[in-house]
């Protein structure tokens, strides 16, 4: 039963683009783009749960990463001439050193200086983007990125150029974050990360080093946060500073709060909500934001499993009754 | 029986009615509404309400009303997209006024092309959007507002004749006060004047004490300010107090009212300051009255500069669409804003270019014993350029 | 104040400020690098040609310059030093990560605001409402979030504070407007000048009210019950339950106090600058940046990191960039944290 509704799902989410066109013919572009940016969304809260819910490491440091992925993948295409899979693959590379590098010492510290030192590194980040006109062009922004060119060398190539390929591209990049992640999050791995977040003492005395499983999950969710800016700039086809600064951390921290943190359904749950209810309320922008905020105080508060234990709960209970 | 004939009577004369009363015609406004830069979007919504609402009491453009939708964009691309999507699919509008912020306007151009709206740009500076609009490759792209680009050798030229021999230049840090930076940097030296350092600054940060400090190093007979009225009033007050006394020569919003209200206590506090630009209030004293009566604060720039927009600038080329062919699409609107030729607007001419861009005024202002000045108005063009 | 003078006078204009008197020159020449004294550089054998580096005429400009920038930047150091005290105080005490410590900062300064602008209040009164206001907001919070968070794990603490952040500052936003505020006072406006070295005299009010604060902080901690219930609290939480301190009590006052401080650099340092809505955020990052180097919940040693975080920006600022000078907070903050991990002043227990 459960199965079906799932293959169900998966054709429902494939199919989106004919579903939106049926559904909302006037509204389809607005719709698939905001489904696009779900996607990327999702994607990215995925690696960043990775850190936080598995390892059990509040890490602030996600925007860094996807900021450097994009301007890595932004830059490389306008400047070096690169094609897409090569610089994404370039932006992934390029934010897995990155993250390998400051993990180590980072690591080395305790968890409140952990989470301030992750906070230090996204700020200087951006400072360093915004600043660093030589490189990044600073406010005045990397333009002109091209359509991302499915193909390799000189052989055939697909140009994705419609909203329907866009979200064909950010549904596949999502559904290789989501088979990654539960590659990283089930067996032994996933076991290992998981007694590193919940005891770590003991962990260490069972010849599991945290110092290694943090900074591999790092450095993994690191690269992943990379290759989402790649996609994203290559979907936008411009990249300034201001889609790397703090705010995003907040995003993503509502997001995996909300959904439930250090689970699959959660987190996808969380990024839909978070992605697709602001449009449906259509508020002034600076009330959403307010109620951005009083949720994510009330379900941290209330319920720091987030909606996926409230869901999980009702299910149990009804399977009990 | 009766009854029920003379309800679905009275129900088929109130479709009927309704339906001909002509659809009101729709006006998207996208600014950044939220985050740091949301002081902008409010002048924007501000000035856009109170547009509308005057044209509309004057009965609308040939008989249509307008309907004003807003979006923000948060000053960043993603958003911008966002926010455009929202404003042609889910709100239909006919034409977008926006996107205020050169990287909201920078990721919106592509969408609009690829949507076909046509959008009046009311502020963004970046000189890109010129080169990239019209023949450059947009068709779907105007601009009303100028760039530094344009202004900058103007207003060097101007600096040089006052027998200034060296300046500094201390810019936001941000698209704006990039872009007018790198102006100056090419213009100054075109004209001869010696240019001594660039300095950048955060906007909203308060510390200009070590920036003044290098500043009053270099030495410089003058200093480039690049600046907004909310940041220029702290910088005014810490010059004062280090007791610089350069002359200032302004690009942005610090000779304003806006400043002159925020310096209320001190108002010769900017004495001898010289801007360039191409608002300022007085330029439609029925406007800013109208503006203070509502807002209780003197008239925003942004909030300026899109109303203008659509007073001089949209509702022109609604009429001609209107006249054409009796509809106001977005075809129609994009190829009647190719053909508006506005003669008198508060920034004087409005007329597009082949690259889409409208070359208004640029003014010389200066304040003058806690008031502003006109001191010149000067007409911009093409050959400014070279 | 004077407007500016134009044409300029050629002889006046951008000349180095007036030699400093011998006194002041001497004094630093033989008391060396202690007292705010600034150092002398080290960068080259010869201190003609750092001199020259730096583009100065004479070492005694040199000198005359640093020393205005060490005085700004312990102005600076002072603000920073206020708010971080509290947020350090809070961390000691109760435990608690506060991410929206900024903005006591921020409603502080609207509420002086308020008093001296709106109601007409003169300075020193309008000064002391703030922080009366901020206390009793302090106590509405602690009574709402705080309580509910207090004994969850620090992760559900910083990211409620943080939200709580946004709702306040988006708030400030809606009720208060985007117009930033001036507070211009008499004493902001009145400048000092002693031989070209000039500053307003509401820095020197800042620096030394923030002294005053420390010294009567030190005081209370020190001598009287409930300081010592802090201290005691900050030391071994559970012991002083079981011995029968009044923990939410202390807690409490704990809250007040850090809030009356917050509001206090606000009321003190408005004057100089703005008032805006988002002008908590950037100070609750350097706030925690000076208490992770400092040594997480030693007051003294935030203290400390808050001047050292001051004076480097105000240095870096004027002599290496100015666009980069709100990186200097986290690169101090990283470079002790990787050269010692527990803080300068290493794992004191105590605050």
């Amino acid at each position: 039963m459960r199965r079906a509704a799932g293959w169900a799902l998966a054709v429902v989410v494939v199919s989106a683009p004919w579903l939106v066109a049926v559904a909302v013919p006037r509204q389809q572009r607005y719709v698939l783009h905001v489904l696009i940016f779900t996607a990327l969304f999702a994607a990215l809260a995925l690696s960043y749960d990775l850190v936080v819910g598995h390892v059990g490491s509040l890490s602030l440091a996600h925007p860094a990463f996807f900021g450097i992925g994009a301007y890595a993948a932004a830059i490389l295409a306008t400047r070096a001439g690169w094609p897409f899979l090569a610089d994404v693959l370039g932006a992934v590379l390029v934010a897995a050193v990155v993250a390998a590098v400051v993990g180590v010492p980072l690591f080395r510290l305790t968890e409140h200086a952990f989470a301030v030192g992750t906070l230090g590194l996204a700020l200087v980040a951006w400072i360093v983007a915004n600043n660093w006109v030589e490189v990044t062009r600073g406010p005045l922004c990397v333009t002109g990125i091209p359509k991302p060119v499915l193909g390799v060398g000189s052989g055939p190539a697909l140009t994705v150029t419609t909203l329907p390929g866009y979200y064909w591209l950010a549904l596949s990049a999502l559904a290789a974050v989501v088979l990654l992640y539960r590659r990283l999050t089930t067996f032994r791995l996933g076991r290992a990360f998981h007694a590193v977040r919940d005891n770590e003492p003991l962990a260490g005395a069972a010849g599991i080093n945290p110092l290694k499983y943090r900074l591999l999950a790092f450095t993994i969710a690191g690269a992943l946060a990379g290759g989402v800016g790649a996609l994203y700039v290559h979907y936008l086809s411009v990249m300034c500073p201001e889609e790397m600064t703090i705010g995003l951390t907040v995003n993503l921290l509502v997001i995996v709060f909300l959904g439930g943190v250090g689970s699959l359904r959660g987190v996808l749950l969380g990024a839909v909500l978070f992605t697709a209810l602001p449009e449906a309320l259509r508020l002034a922008p600076t009330w959403r934001l307010v109620i951005y905020g009083l949720l994510l105080l009330l379900v941290v508060v209330r319920s720091p499993e987030g909606l996926e234990s409230l869901l999980r709960r009702a299910g149990a209970r009804r399977a009990a009754v | 029986m009766v009854r029920f004939a003379l309800v679905l009577v009275t129900l088929g004369l109130t479709a009927v009615s309704a339906g001909a009363q002509a659809p009101s015609i729709r006006i998207g406004f996208a600014s950044a509404m939220s985050g740091p830069a949301a002081i902008t979007g409010e002048g924007v919504r501000w000035g856009a309400a109170l547009a509308v609402e005057e044209i509309n009491a004057k009965g609308g453009v040939m008989g249509r009303k307008l309907e004003a939708f807003f979006a923000d964009n948060k000053a960043q691309p993603g958003e911008a997209v966002s926010a455009v999507r929202k404003l042609v699919d889910v709100d239909q509008v006919d034409v977008i006024i926006g996107q205020t912020h050169s990287g909201a306007c920078l990721g919106a151009m592509p969408v609009v092309k690829e949507v076909g709206v046509p959008m009046v740009i009311e502020a963004c500076s970046h000189p890109q959007i010129r080169a990239m609009s019209g023949k450059g490759g947009n068709e779907w792209t105007f601009r009303v507002a100028l760039d530094d680009e344009i202004m900058a050798y103007t207003f060097a030229r101007y600096i040089a004749r006052q027998g200034v021999k060296t300046t500094s230049i201390l810019a936001m840090n941000n698209d704006f006060g990039r872009g007018a930076a790198t102006a100056y940097d090419a213009a100054f030296k075109k004209v001869g004047v010696k240019l001594l350092s660039t300095e950048f600054f955060d906007p909203g940060q308060p510390d200009y004490r070590p920036v003044l400090t290098r500043l009053k190093r270099a030495s410089p007979e003058s200093i480039t300010a690049i600046i907004l009225a909310s940041d220029g009033a702290p910088f005014m007050r810490q010059y004062r107090e280090l007791g610089l006394t350069q002359k200032i020569f302004s690009r942005g919003s610090l000779a304003s009212a806006e400043f002159l209200y925020q310096v209320r206590d001190n108002p010769k506090i900017g004495d001898g300051v010289i801007e360039a630009g191409y608002w300022l209030t007085g330029l439609d004293p029925d406007w800013d009255k109208k503006w203070t009566e509502r807002y209780k604060v003197p008239p925003r720039i942004h909030g300026s500069l899109a109303a203008i927009t659509l007073k001089w600038a949209v509702v022109p080329a609604l009429e001609i669409a209107l006249k054409k062919s009796g509809k106001a699409d977005r075809q129609t609107i994009r190829a009647a804003l190719e053909e508006v030729d506005v003669k008198d607007s508060p920034l004087g001419p409005i007329k597009f270019d082949a690259n889409h861009q409208a070359w208004i005024n640029m003014i010389l202002i200066e304040i003058h014993d806690g008031q502003l000045r006109v001191l010149e108005k000067l007409p911009t063009s093409p050959a400014l350029l070279n | 104040m004077g407007a500016s003078k134009w044409p300029p006078n050629p002889q006046t204009l951008g000349t180095a400020p007036a030699r400093p008197s011998r006194s002041s020159v001497t004094g630093c020449a033989t008391q060396g690098p202690r007292n705010g004294c600034p150092q002398t550089p080290k960068r080259s054998e010869r201190p003609g040609e750092a001199v020259a580096l730096l583009g100065y005429a004479t070492g005694a400009e040199l000198i005359f310059d640093l020393l205005e920038q060490v005085l700004h930047g312990l102005t600076l150091g002072a603000m920073y030093a206020m708010v971080a005290a509290g947020l350090a105080l809070m961390l000691g005490v109760a435990r608690l990560i506060n991410f929206a410590h900024g903005e006591f900062f921020m409603l502080g300064a609207y509420a002086f605001w308020y008093a001296y602008s709106e109601l007409g209040l003169p300075y020193a009164l309008a000064a002391l409402v703030a922080p009366a206001v901020m206390v009793l907001f302090g106590v509405v919070y602690q009574r709402t979030v705080i309580r509910a968070i207090l004994p969850r794990s620090w992760h559900v603490q910083l990211i409620a504070t943080l939200a709580t952040s946004i709702v306040l500052t988006n708030l400030a936003i809606i009720v208060l407007g985007t117009q930033p505020k001036e507070v211009p006072t008499a004493l902001s406006s009145r400048i000092l000048d002693v031989g070209g070295f000039r500053v307003a005299w509401q820095r020197i009010v800042v620096l030394v009210a923030a002294l005053v604060m420390f010294w009567g902080l030190q005081r209370f901690v020190g001598r009287t019950r409930i300081g010592r219930a802090m201290r005691a609290m900050s030391q071994n939480r559970e012991a002083c339950a079981v011995v029968g301190v009044d923990v939410q009590r202390v807690t409490l006052v704990t809250f007040g106090l850090s809030a009356a401080l917050a509001a206090v650099a606000a009321a003190l340092v408005s004057p100089l600058f703005n008032i805006f809505p988002d002008m908590g955020t950037a100070l609750t990052l350097k706030a925690f940046a000076a208490v992770v180097a400092g040594g997480f919940g030693y007051v003294n040693g935030a203290i400390a990191a808050s001047f050292l975080i001051g004076i480097t920006e105000a240095l870096a600022g004027t002599y290496v960039s100015y666009a980069y000078k709100d990186a200097i907070a986290f690169v101090i903050m990283i470079v002790v944290l990787l050269w010692r991990p527990q803080g300068l002043f290493g794992r004191r227990i105590g605050i």
